[in-house]
Order: structure tokens, then sequence, then C-alpha cells
């Protein structure tokens, strides 16, 4: 008969363990393993490490192929201390993946070494029915969703560019979204400026923008921002955020929001127009050019309308 | 990009022409001369924003950019 401590030496002889930083470094890598959380749902929600998947001990070997099909894939366990996934390993190792390694230490030395965590609310029957839809792509699923709802988006301009784009977003349960502009609604914007309606005209456009995002989504948090963008607020405004879409309408303020961003790290999805023509592009500090990079100097006046 | 999956635009500019129902893709490069991400950069803060009008917008003039686009600024 074997005691717990026989299990555990076994499993040890043939699963290696590695620390928090190493396998902190292992994500950052251009092949991360995958990640798997063996705790109870509750543990996982009160926090966890932003790349795991939650699958409970107890449903390890069934659920294991939807999170690494092939059992080659590289594959880190972990737990709260270290023991129940050296254990759900040995079980890996016994179906086949011989690429399995134990967080010496689990999620509790994690937490501890000062690496980061994330920590998520259930999401709610009203949430789960809302993004149905979500769950059901295997890039995004339960998983996604939870980081969706953590991200925070900046739109800067609420108009042609950022109206759609702002509805989309709400739609899609982006937690946080900045909404920044100055101007109020016109009626000819309500051609094409869709977050606006008929009743909002003369109205700021972060007031009918709220209101329209909010009763689209409640569960975004819309921060209104009836200002416009200038050098004195931008590098305040911008670092709250994850991203910043640009769908301003003048060139000073694109160079602007560029230079702004670049500096502070920040990614700039750029989108314009013009009559029937559209660009995007999306420019991220050093992986790619920046605005400049492409138009060191704007049109000449009266060439191409702001 | 917040998920983390699929290929985002950097480094590809996506334009549309709706008469034509036309998408093209361009290869965009980062410049080593660009004033702000460039080898040397010669922009480090905001401070040429101060400036009034639209001086900002020209760090280094008669320069050219990687662009094969015009610019557009509606939004």
């Amino acid at each position: 008969m074997k005691t717990l401590k026989d299990m555990l030496a076994e499993a040890r002889q043939v699963i290696p363990e590695q620390g928090p930083a190493e396998v902190e470094g292992r994500l950052r890598s251009p092949e991360p393993p995958v990640m798997i959380d063996v705790r109870d749902p509750d543990e996982y929600r009160d926090g966890h490490i932003e790349e795991a998947t939650n699958i409970s001990r107890g449903f390890l070997e069934f659920r294991v192929a939807a999170a690494a099909a092939d059992p080659a894939t590289p594959v880190v366990l972990y737990c709260q201390t270290g023991l129940r996934s050296m254990l759900a390993a040995k079980a890996l190792h016994d179906l086949g993946y011989r690429n399995v390694v134990n967080l010496q230490g689990g999620y509790q030395k994690w937490a501890q070494s000062g690496l980061p965590v994330v920590k998520d609310a259930a999401l709610s029957a009203d949430q789960i029915q809302r993004y149905s839809r979500h769950f059901l792509l295997a890039q995004v699923g339960e998983k996604g969703q939870r980081r969706l709802l953590r991200s925070k988006v900046l739109l800067i301009g609420a108009g042609g560019l950022g109206s759609p784009t702002a509805l989309y977003l709400a739609a899609a349960g982006v937690g946080t979204l900045g909404l920044m502009d100055g101007d109020v609604v016109d009626i000819t914007n309500l051609q094409r400026q869709v977050l606006h309606t008929t009743a909002d005209i003369g109205k700021p456009k972060v007031e009918s923008g709220t209101r329209m995002l909010k009763a689209l989504n409640p569960d975004v948090n819309v921060v209104a921002l009836p200002t416009r963008i200038t050098v004195d607020n931008v590098m305040e405004i911008i670092r709250d955020y994850d991203l910043v879409v640009d769908g301003s309408d003048n060139f000073e303020t694109r160079y602007l929001v560029n230079d702004a961003c670049y500096l502070a790290g920040k990614t700039n999805v750029h989108g314009s127009i013009f009559q029937f023509e559209g660009m995007a592009t999306v420019f991220a500090p050093n992986a790619g050019p920046c605005y400049r990079c492409l138009y060191p100097t704007p049109p000449p006046p009266g060439l191409v309308p702001s | 990009m917040l998920l983390g999956i699929g290929e985002p635009l950097v480094g590809r500019l996506l334009t549309y022409d709706a008469l034509g129902m036309r998408f093209r893709e361009v290869r965009l490069r980062r410049d080593p001369n660009c004033p702000l991400c460039g080898t040397s950069p010669t922009i480090k803060d905001l401070s040429i924003h101060q400036a009034a009008g639209g001086d900002a917008c020209e760090a280094v003039p008669e320069r050219r950019g990687v662009a094969t686009a015009p610019a557009r600024a509606g939004g």
C-alpha cells in the first residue's frame, strides 16, 4: 500500500519542477508553455496567474486535451503550494504528456515573489448569456471574456471612427472605455456618427455617447472626458489605459497622440477616412513604425481637409 | 490585441476603397531617421507641441516618410 508521501516521491522522480522566476521567463519567451491551474474554480477566481486556464484536479484527465491537444505540448501545472499539481502532473505524464513541469511552491510562492496575478469576479448568469457568442470561440472563451472585462481602452474622438469602435468594444464587454471628445452633437454628424441620436443634437458627444454605451452594455464603465486632448493633459490621460484608439479629426492631434503614445509605451490603433477611402493600422512602440515614420510632415494646409 | 490573439496591423496599413469595394494592404517599415522612434531621436518629450499652430507636426521638414498612401486626418 502506498502512502501519500510515496505517491509524491514517485511523482517527483518523473516530474521536474521550476520556480516562479523561471516559469515567468518561459511565459514571456516566443514559445510559452500552456499553463494550467488545477485548483478549484473559487480559488482560481480569487487570484490566478493570468495566462493559466483553470482545469480543476478532478477534471484534468478529461479536459486536458482542450488546453493541450498534442501530448508533446510544453505544459506547466500549478496549485496553491505545489502538491496537488505534482500529483496532477504525474497523471498527465501517465497519459503520455512528457513535457510537464510543476511550478515549485505553487501560486503562493509565485504571488509572494511579487509576480503578477489577476483576480476576477465570477461572471454573472446575465454575462454568461450576454457573451455566449464569445464562449463559442476557442480563441476567446470565458478566460478571454474576463480579459476583455479587465481591459481599458481610450477612444480619442467620439465621431465617425469613434462611434462604431465604441459601440463594438462596449458590446464585446471591454470593461472600461474612455470616451474623449470636446464637441457637441450636430445634425450633420448623424449621417455617420451612429453613437448619437437626433434627440442628442446640441448635447456634448460624451454625454450621448455614455448613455448609448451604458444602454447597450451596463457592464462597461464609461469614463466621459468632455475635453479636447492637449499637450497638457495627454500623458496623464493615456497612462491608465491599455490601448489608445485614435479617431481624431485633425493632424495636430494625430501627431500629439502619436508622440505621447510612443513616449508612454502605449499601442495606438490608428484609423482615418476621407470620402470613400479609409485606412487603418496599429502603431506599436518599437514593434513597428510610428505615425511620423509614415508622414514626417502633414500635407500643406487646404490640400486635405481635417 | 486585447485578447492577444490573431495578427494586429503592426507594420501593415489596411486601406479600403468603398467605391471600388477593394481592400489593399501596404507593408510599413520603421524609418531609422524618424525623429521620434528612429535610431537618433530628436523628439524626447512633448515640448515640440507647446508651440502654437501646426509647428509640432513638422519636426524635420523636407524629410520623406515611408508612407505610400496619402495622409488622411478625417475621423
